[in-house]
């Protein structure tokens, strides 16, 4: 490692500064058709960094490790307290929060000098680290994942919900849209199109409301399409991977039941 | 309201590639996977555990094996079920088994977690059992010695099978790949069919799964270890005056005259019992 820093942050405190340099290895894409390719900046060492800031340090001064100057890196991120759901992307190769995943951390994990960062796999690129995610915006529309108040007068206030309804309700409110889920999920991919367990853990969220629950049985029929729930393999990375530890899987075994329930009674009953 | 409430804006993205979203409510996938799942715990896996339970009955020797077979090739209708409960229906779960392994994106190299691993274990085991049965099927079903009408060979049609080293290894490794794939299908199930949804529903359900798949795997083993070791049984029809289904008894005759009664105690003509006595 040089003690050299090509990247001087005028922001660094002294006493945290070690004099050390680390690597970042970065797949970078100009264009959504352009072809790949991967460039390594070398960067000051400071306490405490994550992903985020840096990717701001390489902003600041865009030179890669051979010298050369360079364009900053896109990606997404707006919190930066893994609250908003943007910046999720493959750090030393598993999907993560860029905001939270931590250098120290990852230079331990990855076992050198070298932490590489990817974009999401299963998300069309954008440019470098930003991806398209609004797969996942549409699937949440198809199935109806809101509950409906929107009318022409007031509809007053609603029912009362147990507090039983809420602890359940609470957990699967938690989700950043991170799709970090979908992205770990063997399941999810451009063959079986699957909805993802996101989707399927909103769907429940709302079929729980007692307001929301108004659309459950449609909510249930769209999950029943090609691509719906029936897709899950029960890997479990889902609840493995998400950052906001939601019980995806059990949402989605409840989900699944409620959907067979649908499907028998329509097929009598409709 | 519900108008309001009920339409969603259309997908106004730029995005083309990558994973399209949810056909809500469209196609016919649901009911095909829903199927294949519920194939795999009956009739295939209700199949199995028969199997493994009848076969076990070559502990006993060739007789006692020799005399499930010709029970079950005796069931009403055998031919029927044989292709309505098993054959058709393994066909179905098999192929579309193959279908979904090759649809998904396996990827324990990355996530090497415990239930992407039984996932991917869950494919490969399918695999083996495939390509196990397929051969097993051909080999001791339909070639050589029929066994449906000489149930009397099963005994040493299986053993002369064992005989050869590799297809022991064979048998052994099918049997662990087959037990196991039908032990985690049931946990699967089972939480697939919102059975076990909670955390500590699944635990239980994995010790209860793992309990059965054991159970079947021991069974099954000593059945192929016992054949396999047993000394070698001689090749002949160990039952061979056991007609095949039901015959019509000819009345024996000694000189042209019945050699049993033929009136009663009163004198009255009696016809013998068109139904064979035993
Ligand atoms: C013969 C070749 C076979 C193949 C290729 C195969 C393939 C598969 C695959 C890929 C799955 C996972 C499906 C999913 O993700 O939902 C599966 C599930 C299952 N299989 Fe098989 N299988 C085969 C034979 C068998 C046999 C012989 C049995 C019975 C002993 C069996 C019982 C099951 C069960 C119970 C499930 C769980 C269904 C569920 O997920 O809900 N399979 N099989
Ligand atoms: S469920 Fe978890 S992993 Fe999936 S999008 Fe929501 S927060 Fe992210
Ligand atoms: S920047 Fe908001 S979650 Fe990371």
């Amino acid at each position: 490692m040089s003690t050299k820093t090509k990247n001087g942050h005028s922001g660094v405190k002294a006493e945290h500064y070690k004099g050390t340099t680390y690597k970042v290895s970065i797949k970078r894409q100009a264009t959504p058709d352009a072809p790949s390719r991967t460039e390594v900046f070398e960067l000051p060492y400071r306490k405490g960094l994550n992903i985020t800031s840096v990717l701001g340090d390489i902003a600041m001064e865009p030179v890669n490790a051979s010298g050369a100057e360079t364009t900053a890196i896109s990606y997404d991120a707006n919190c930066l307290e893994e609250i908003c759901g943007s910046c999720a992307m493959l750090i030393n190769g598993k999907a993560r929060m860029a905001c939270s995943a931590l250098v120290d951390k990852l230079l331990a994990e990855a076992g050198g000098d070298t932490i590489t960062l990817a974009p999401l796999s299963k998300f069309p690129v954008v440019r470098d680290l930003a991806v398209d995610r609004s797969v996942l915006f549409e699937n949440l529309k198809a199935v109806k994942a809101w509950v409906p108040i929107d009318g022409s007068y007031d509809l007053g206030p609603g029912p009362k919900q147990f507090p039983q309804i809420q602890e359940a309700r609470y957990p699967l409110s938690n989700c950043i849209s991170c799709t970090i889920c979908m992205e770990v999920c063997p399941q999810f991919n451009d063959q079986t199109n699957f909805v993802g367990a996101a989707t399927i853990a909103q769907a429940r969220l709302f079929n729980m409301d007692p307001s929301g629950a108004v659309l459950k049985e449609e909510r249930l029929r769209a999950l029943a399409g090609d691509g719906g729930v029936q897709e899950c393999g029960y890997a479990q990375n889902c609840v493995q991977a998400c950052p906001k530890q939601l019980p995806l899987t059990e949402a989605i075994s409840d989900i699944s039941r409620d959907v067979i329930v649908q499907k028998v009674k329509d097929f009598f009953v409709r | 309201m519900g108008a309001v409430a009920g339409v969603a804006p259309p997908d106004n993205s730029t995005r083309r590639r990558g994973v399209q979203p949810l056909r809500a409510g469209q196609g016919h996938e649901f009911l095909l996977r829903k199927l294949h799942s519920l194939s795999g715990i009956v009739p295939i896996g209700a199949f199995l555990v028969e199997h493994i339970i009848s076969n076990f009955e070559l502990v006993h020797g060739p007789l006692a094996y020799a005399q499930q077979v010709k029970f079950l090739n005796g069931l009403p209708l055998v031919r029927v079920l044989e292709w309505a409960f098993i054959f058709i229906p393994l066909l179905y779960h098999a192929g579309f088994g193959v279908f979904i392994t090759f649809r998904g994106r396996a990827n324990v190299n990355v996530y090497p977690w415990a239930g992407n691993w039984m996932y991917v274990w869950q494919r490969i085991s399918g695999l083996i059992a495939f390509a196990y049965i397929i051969q097993h099927v051909w080999r001791q079903r339909f070639a050589g010695v029929s066994l449906p009408e000489h149930p009397g060979f099963a005994y040493s049609k299986v053993q002369m099978e064992l005989a050869h080293p590799w297809m022991l290894a064979i048998y052994v490794i099918a049997m662990v790949a087959t037990c196991f794939h039908f032990a985690y299908g049931i946990w699967l199930f089972a939480a697939k069919w919102g059975i076990t949804p909670g955390d500590n529903a699944r635990k239980k359900s994995a010790w209860v799964c793992g309990a059965v798949g054991s159970a079947l795997c021991a069974m099954g083993l000593v059945s192929i270890f016992w054949v396999a070791y047993a000394k070698q049984y001689p090749i002949q029809d160990v039952m061979p005056a056991q007609p095949n289904g039901v015959v019509m008894p000819t009345v024996p005759t000694v000189n042209g005259a019945a050699d049993y009664p033929t009136t009663n105690s009163a004198g009255q003509q009696v016809a013998p019992n068109g139904v064979p006595q035993q």
